[in-house]
C-alpha cells in the first residue's frame, strides 16, 4: 500500500514536472515570436550574403564604386569623380603636404595638422568632415564663427615686441605699402574673372587677395567670413607661401635695389622705455576704435596679448597665451581647415587660380615695400635700407630674417634684423586694418 | 554690369590703401607724440638710479676678486 502510494506520488511529480517544462517551453516560444516581431531590422542572412554586404561597406568598394546617395560635408550632391578618383588624388596631395612639412620644413606647425585633417576629410563613408564627424564639429566650434584665428592672434600679440617699431616709427609706412599686395591681387582676381577664365565674386576675390597680407590667421578669418567654400585653398596657399618667403622674396629684393643701397647701414635703434611699450597697444586699439571698428576683433585680440606681455604682472597668462593656448588652438585650427580639403571643395578650377594669385600677391607686396623704402629715401631724414621694405609683408619673423640675410650677403657687418622687425610688426597691423576695410565693405 | 567689377576692384584698392596709410600715418604721429610726452614727463629713473645701485656691488666685486686671487694663489702654491 505504502509502495503504491509512493509510486503514485512519483508519477504525479514526473507528470507535473513535464507539463511545467512544456508550459515553460511554450512561454519561451511565445517570447521568441514576439521578439522577432520587435526586431525586424536584423534578418538572418546566409553567410555569403553577409560577406557580400560587408564588402560593399569597405573603403575599396566605396572608392571604386561610390554610392549614388552619399552627400558631401555641406550636404550637397557630389559628382562621381569627387567621390572616387578625386579622393584618391586629395589623399596623395595630403601626402605631398606631409613631405613639404616634414622634409622641407614648410610651416610644419600648421601644415601638418591641415594635411592630416585633409587626409581624414577624404575618407569615404565615415563622414569625418560632415556635420556629425569630429572634424565637422571642430569646424563648427571655432572656424565657422572665426574664433580660432582670433585666439591665435592673441598668442601672436603676446609674442610680438613693438620696441623696434617704437624706436623708428616711420618704418610703419613700409608695412602699409606691402598691403598693396592685397589690393593689387584683388584687382587681379576681378580682372581674371572679367576675362572669363574663372568666376570669382567680389567676396571671393577679396578673400583670395588677403593672402597677400602674408598673415595666416587674418587669411583664415577673412576667408571664413567672406567665402568659406574657398577656405581650404586659401589657407593652404597662405601657409605654404609664407613658408616660401625665403625663396620668393630675395630675387625681387635684389632686382629692385642697387648694390650700394643694399650695403646701406642704418643708425642704431634708440632705447624704448617700458611705459611706451605699455601704452602702445592701448593707443593703437584706440585708433582702431576711432577709425575702423571693423578691424577691432583682430587688432583688439592682438593688442590684448601684447598688453598682457608688456604689463609684466601676469607672467602666467602671458606664458599660457604664448605656449599652451596657441598650441592647442593651432591643432584645432589646422584640423578644422583640413576639413575643407575634401575633394569636392578643393579639386575645383578655382584652386589653381588661388595658388597663382597667391604668389602674385606675395610678390607684389614685397615689391611695394621695397619701392616704398626707396621713395621714402627721397625725403630728408634718416635713410632706410630698402631691403627692410620687403619685411612689410607680415610673415613674422620670417620676412625680417630674410631682409637680414640678404643684407648680410653684401656686408657681413650689416645687421638689419631689428630694423626689419619694425615694418614687420607694422605689416601685421596693416593687414588687420586692410582686413577690417574688406569686412566693412561687405557688411 | 560686367565692366563694373574691375572698377569696383580699383575702388576697393583706393579705399583700402587709403585707410591703411591713413591709419599708419596717424599711428606714427601718435607714437611720436607719445614718446615725446613720456620722455618729457615720465623720464626713466635709470640715470639717477644707476650710481647708487652700482656702488655697493662694485665693493662686493672687489671682495670677490680678492677672494678669487687668493684662492688661485693658494691652489698654485699648494
Amino acid at each position: 500500500m505504502k509502495n503504491i502510494l509512493l509510486k503514485l506520488l512519483a508519477l504525479f511529480m514526473v507528470l507535473s514536472f513535464t507539463t511545467a517544462s512544456a508550459n515553460e517551453a511554450h512561454v519561451t516560444e511565445g517570447t521568441a515570436k514576439s521578439s522577432t516581431h520587435k526586431e525586424e531590422t536584423y534578418k538572418t542572412k546566409p553567410f555569403m550574403e553577409m560577406i557580400g554586404g560587408f564588402l560593399e561597406s569597405t573603403g575599396v568598394s566605396a572608392l571604386i564604386n561610390p554610392s549614388p546617395d552619399e552627400l558631401s560635408a555641406t550636404g550637397e550632391k557630389m559628382s562621381d569623380f569627387h567621390k572616387s578618383g578625386g579622393r584618391i588624388i586629395m589623399i596623395l596631395v595630403t601626402f605631398f603636404l606631409f613631405w613639404l612639412a616634414i622634409k622641407k620644413g614648410f610651416e610644419p606647425l600648421l601644415l601638418l595638422p591641415i594635411a592630416f585633417g585633409g587626409l581624414l576629410a577624404n575618407i569615404p563613408i565615415a563622414g569625418i568632415a560632415g556635420p556629425h564627424g569630429f572634424l565637422g564639429v571642430i569646424y563648427q566650434m571655432g572656424l565657422s564663427n572665426e574664433l580660432f584665428p582670433i585666439i591665435i592672434f592673441m598668442g601672436v600679440g603676446a609674442m610680438t615686441d613693438f620696441g623696434p617699431l617704437l624706436s623708428n616709427p616711420k618704418t610703419a609706412l613700409l608695412g602699409g605699402a606691402a598691403q598693396f599686395g592685397i589690393f593689387g591681387t584683388l584687382v587681379g582676381a576681378v580682372i581674371l574673372s572679367q576675362m572669363g577664365f574663372v568666376d570669382f565674386t567680389l567676396q571671393q576675390a577679396s578673400a583670395i587677395s588677403i593672402i597677400g597680407g602674408a598673415d595666416g590667421p587674418t587669411s583664415i578669418f577673412i576667408a571664413t567670413k567672406l567665402s568659406p567654400e574657398l577656405l581650404g585653398a586659401i589657407a593652404v596657399a597662405s601657409y605654404s607661401y609664407m613658408a616660401m618667403v625665403p625663396i620668393i622674396q630675395p630675387p625681387i629684393m635684389k632686382a629692385l635695389t642697387t648694390e650700394k643701397e643694399r650695403k646701406m647701414k642704418m643708425s642704431t635703434l634708440r632705447h624704448v622705455s617700458r611705459l611706451e611699450k605699455l601704452i602702445f597697444p592701448i593707443m593703437v586699439l584706440t585708433l582702431a576704435i576711432l577709425v575702423l571698428p571693423e578691424s577691432t576683433p583682430l587688432i583688439g585680440a592682438f593688442m590684448f596679448g601684447n598688453f598682457l606681455k608688456e604689463s609684466g604682472v601676469v607672467e602666467r597668462l602671458n606664458d599660457t597665451l604664448q605656449n599652451a593656448l596657441i598650441n592647442i588652438t593651432t591643432i584645432f585650427l589646422g584640423l578644422g581647415v583640413g576639413s575643407k580639403l575634401a575633394a569636392d571643395q578643393f579639386l575645383v578650377p578655382e584652386t589653381m587660380f588661388i595658388m597663382v594669385l597667391g604668389i602674385i600677391a606675395f610678390s607684389v607686396g614685397t615689391a611695394a615695400g621695397v619701392l616704398m623704402a626707396k621713395f621714402m629715401n627721397l625725403f630728408p631724414g634718416h635713410k632706410i635700407n630698402p631691403l627692410i621694405g620687403s619685411a612689410g609683408v607680415s610673415a613674422v619673423p620670417m620676412a625680417a630674417r630674410v631682409s637680414n640675410k640678404v643684407g648680410m650677403e653684401y656686408d657681413r657687418t650689416n645687421m638689419l634684423l631689428m630694423h626689419a622687425m619694425g615694418p614687420n610688426v607694422a605689416g601685421v597691423i596693416g593687414s588687420a586694418v586692410a582686413a577690417g576695410v574688406l569686412i566693412s565693405l561687405f557688411s | 554690369m560686367e565692366t563694373n567689377l574691375v572698377l569696383e576692384g580699383f575702388k576697393f584698392m583706393g579705399l583700402g590703401m587709403g585707410t591703411v596709410f591713413l591709419f599708419l600715418i596717424v599711428m606714427i604721429f601718435s607714437m611720436n607724440i607719445m614718446s615725446w610726452a613720456i620722455h618729457k614727463f615720465f623720464p626713466e629713473p635709470q640715470a639717477n638710479a644707476a650710481p647708487t645701485a652700482s656702488a655697493a656691488p662694485q665693493e662686493d666685486n672687489k671682495k670677490i676678486i680678492a677672494a678669487i686671487t687668493a684662492a688661485i694663489k693658494y691652489h698654485r702654491e699648494g
